[in-house]
């Protein structure tokens, strides 16, 4: 099956697309080209793209309705007409470089789009394929693009089939069986441009056996318009591979960002993921783990810094298929101004998950009277032979650490602001890469100040 | 000069209900005072007021410190200005190491008053001096502040903070409170060290026994927010041997 297609023009979907029932506005339009468009694309992608946007039709946007979606509501956020276009690619390599991240591979996203050009993938082993999903060269067909939405397929999250339905672009990973990837791969993606517009990146890594991967990614938007992103990544994770997975997202006020994600953690296989989001007007994390192999470990570790009026919304789901797996999660919120946060973790321990040992963590310092933060932390398990816990803890700074620095000789605005770094410290620790973790503690400084 | 703080019927409340009904003391360079008294009678809150935490509402009274009237700064400009409080529960600061928690006071510190940044060497070069100086290992130093700590490390590492701010005044609140006699004798051999003619101590206890390790020119009696009793160091060994009820009958209803 191949991927490969003609790359819509969304300008000309919004102008001539029709409303598809039941989804209403904007993204009934968006359906209605991509049910048109899909006339002439490959028959597997077709139906694919043809059940999700079907699928969709019946399920719309999710609002304030659905449980998952209760504190962030994106049919609100969706109401405005978004659209999206080719242009904005007028960024050159002298303003690339600071985004570029050294002794790494860059590959990079504008606007959705696979910018090569200012790309470098000299480094990039020859063993290991990298690029964009939607012009995989036909001899990968197999490997990578016949998972397409295998993980992504199983769920049935509306903005999950609306990323099928709409998927165009995107990076595909490919890293062959006991091969260990020494050079991080760092994927950069960067919105720009006025106006309102919608990106909808569909990625795809795949991980064969004995493999090992750090894959680093970066969200940024230089833009002054308003975007949404509606991102979907599936990450398969082969037996006893090993794959560490960075985001930072620092997109910005007048960002709007929906991230979902799907790992398939394989036999004896590990996964080290730590999602670092920065103020984001609206933020909302789907981090979606399945573990059907055996003695298999997941890391989940998130950061969020919030200020002024916006808005991070964390979504965790482990799911515990075989036995004697472990998964331990650790998000951190840092809410000030008026801002809202959400922490919403499942562990799921099905039946046949004897002996998992899972544990999940989310605590939370709000540094504003009027800040808020709705954490909903829940276990359902199946099974009688585990170990799994979980707690969740929120308050201000402490008065006492505070006072202590302060009797010191330290001003409290800079007491406030290493109590702050030493709470965040636990998390930006999980990320390995010097590099990337370097990034991440200065924006901590930036955005602690 | 030779005053260095002076206390004038300070009286302190929290809550809105006083604590401290009327404290006058004054401390020249050079000397160690001790502040006696049961639980109950005021002597954290007097430390805590001194070093400038805020729970603490002033209702009368005046605190100076070198000239100044340090009611009028914060607990930070307090601790540039030279005050030290050594803390009787020493707070655990997970994340923050004891290194650049004191490199950042230190530079605070010497930015306020007008001297250059310390070269890391230095700074360095200083840390291991005063580790040597109050016996504290260096491996406290390299983690994170009283994380883990047992009561005596917590303690040493107050003096070892102390020895690197080089306070011209400290108060230290009970720092014998919790310690086994053999880190009572190191902190208190710390504190000896470190005294100079130019610097002064408060030191606040409710046994005698540390003043038999750090031996003090004054001894005050504090009960019901007053200073009720002051003596030199054999005050001490007189309420050691009569104990706190003695006070408790001289003072039945402390005049108001």
């Amino acid at each position: 099956m191949t991927l490969t297609q003609e790359k819509p023009d969304y300008k000309r979907i919004v102008s001539d697309g029709q409303i598809t029932a039941g989804s209403g506005g904007i993204i009934g339009k968006w359906l209605g080209e991509v049910k048109r468009r899909l006339g002439d694309s490959a028959p597997e992608l077709k139906q694919i793209q043809n059940n999700a946007a079907s699928e969709f039709t019946k399920t719309g946007l999710p609002g304030k309705k659905d449980e998952d979606y209760k504190y962030t509501n994106i049919r609100q956020y969706l109401q405005e007409d978004f659209i999206a276009s080719k242009d904005g690619l007028n960024i050159d390599k002298t303003s690339i470089a600071p985004y570029l991240l050294k002794d790494a591979v860059n590959l990079v996203f504008i606007n959705d789009r696979y910018a090569a050009e200012l790309s470098n993938r000299e480094m990039l082993p020859e063993e290991v394929s990298a690029g964009d999903l939607f012009a995989t060269p036909d001899t990968l067909r197999d490997k990578v693009t016949d998972n397409f939405n295998k993980a992504a397929g199983r769920s049935d999250n509306p903005m999950a089939l609306l990323n099928t339905a709409l998927a165009a672009n995107g990076f595909y990973i490919r890293v062959p069986k006991n091969f260990s990837c020494v050079v991080p791969v760092h994927i950069l993606h960067i919105t720009s441009g006025d106006g309102k517009r919608l990106y909808n990146p569909r990625n795809l890594v795949y991980m064969e056996e004995n493999s090992q991967l750090t894959l680093m990614e970066s969200y940024y938007n230089t833009g002054k318009g308003r975007i949404f992103t509606n991102s979907a990544t599936e990450l398969f994770i082969k037996d006893n591979g090993a794959l560490e997975n960075y985001i930072m997202q620092d997109e910005g006020a007048g960002s709007m960002h929906n991230d979902l994600r799907f790992y398939t953690i394989g036999r004896g296989a590990k996964t080290n993921c730590v999602t670092v989001s920065f103020n984001g007007g609206m933020l909302r994390n789907d981090c979606n783990v399945f573990i059907p192999g055996e003695h298999a470990e997941a890391h989940l570790n998130g950061l969020f810094i919030l200020k002024g009026n916006n808005h991070t919304d964390n979504h965790t789901l482990v799911e515990h298929l075989a036995p004697n797996c472990s998964s331990k999660e650790l998000y951190k919120g840092i809410i000030g101004d008026t801002a809202t946060g959400v922490f919403n973790g499942k562990i799921y321990v099905h039946p046949q998950a004897q002996k998992t040992d899972a544990y999940q963590s989310n605590k939370n310092v709000l540094t504003g009277d009027k800040a808020t933060i709705d954490t909903k932390p829940q276990l359902e398990i199946y099974a009688d032979d585990v170990r799994c816990s979980h707690g969740t803890t929120t308050g201000k700074l402490d008065g006492d650490a505070l006072f202590y620095l302060e009797s010191r000789g330290i001003n409290k605005q800079l007491a406030k602001k290493v109590l702050l770094q030493a709470f965040a410290k636990e998390v930006s620790d999980a990320i390995k890469n010097e590099t990337f973790r370097a990034v991440v503690e200065r924006k901590i400084d930036d955005y602690t100040a | 000069m030779n005053q260095m703080l002076e206390i004038k019927d300070l009286k302190v409340s929290i809550e809105g209900k006083q604590i401290l009904k009327g404290v006058n003391l004054t401390v020249n360079k050079g000397e160690v005072h001790a502040i006696m008294g049961p639980n109950g009678s005021g002597k954290s809150t007097l430390a805590s007021v001194i070093a400038g935490r805020e729970d603490y509402t002033v209702d009368n009274g005046s605190i100076t410190f070198n000239g100044k009237d340090i009611l009028e700064l914060s607990a930070d400009e307090r601790a540039k200005e030279g005050l030290f409080l050594a803390f009787q529960y020493p707070v655990e600061i997970p994340g923050v190491s004891t290194i650049n928690f004191l490199k950042t006071a230190l530079a605070e510190i010497r930015q306020y008053r007008g001297q250059p940044p310390m070269e890391a060497k230095d700074f360095l070069k200083l840390m291991k001096e005063k580790q040597k100086l109050v016996e504290i290992e260096a491996n406290l130093t390299g983690r994170s502040v009283n994380e883990g700590f047992s009561g005596g490390e917590k303690k040493r590492n107050e003096v070892f903070q102390m020895a690197m701010l080089e306070p011209a005044l400290a108060i230290m609140d009970e720092t014998d409170s919790g310690l086994d006699i053999d880190a009572l004798r190191i902190v208190a051999e710390g504190v000896n060290k470190l005294r100079t003619g130019e610097n002064a101590f408060i030191v606040i206890t409710h046994y005698q026994r540390l003043l038999e390790y750090i031996t003090p020119d004054f001894v005050h009696v504090l009960y019901k927010g007053r200073i009720v009793k002051s003596g030199g160091r054999e005050l001490a060994l007189e309420l050691e041997s009569k104990g706190y009820d003695w006070i408790k009958k001289e003072f039945p209803e402390p005049a108001v």
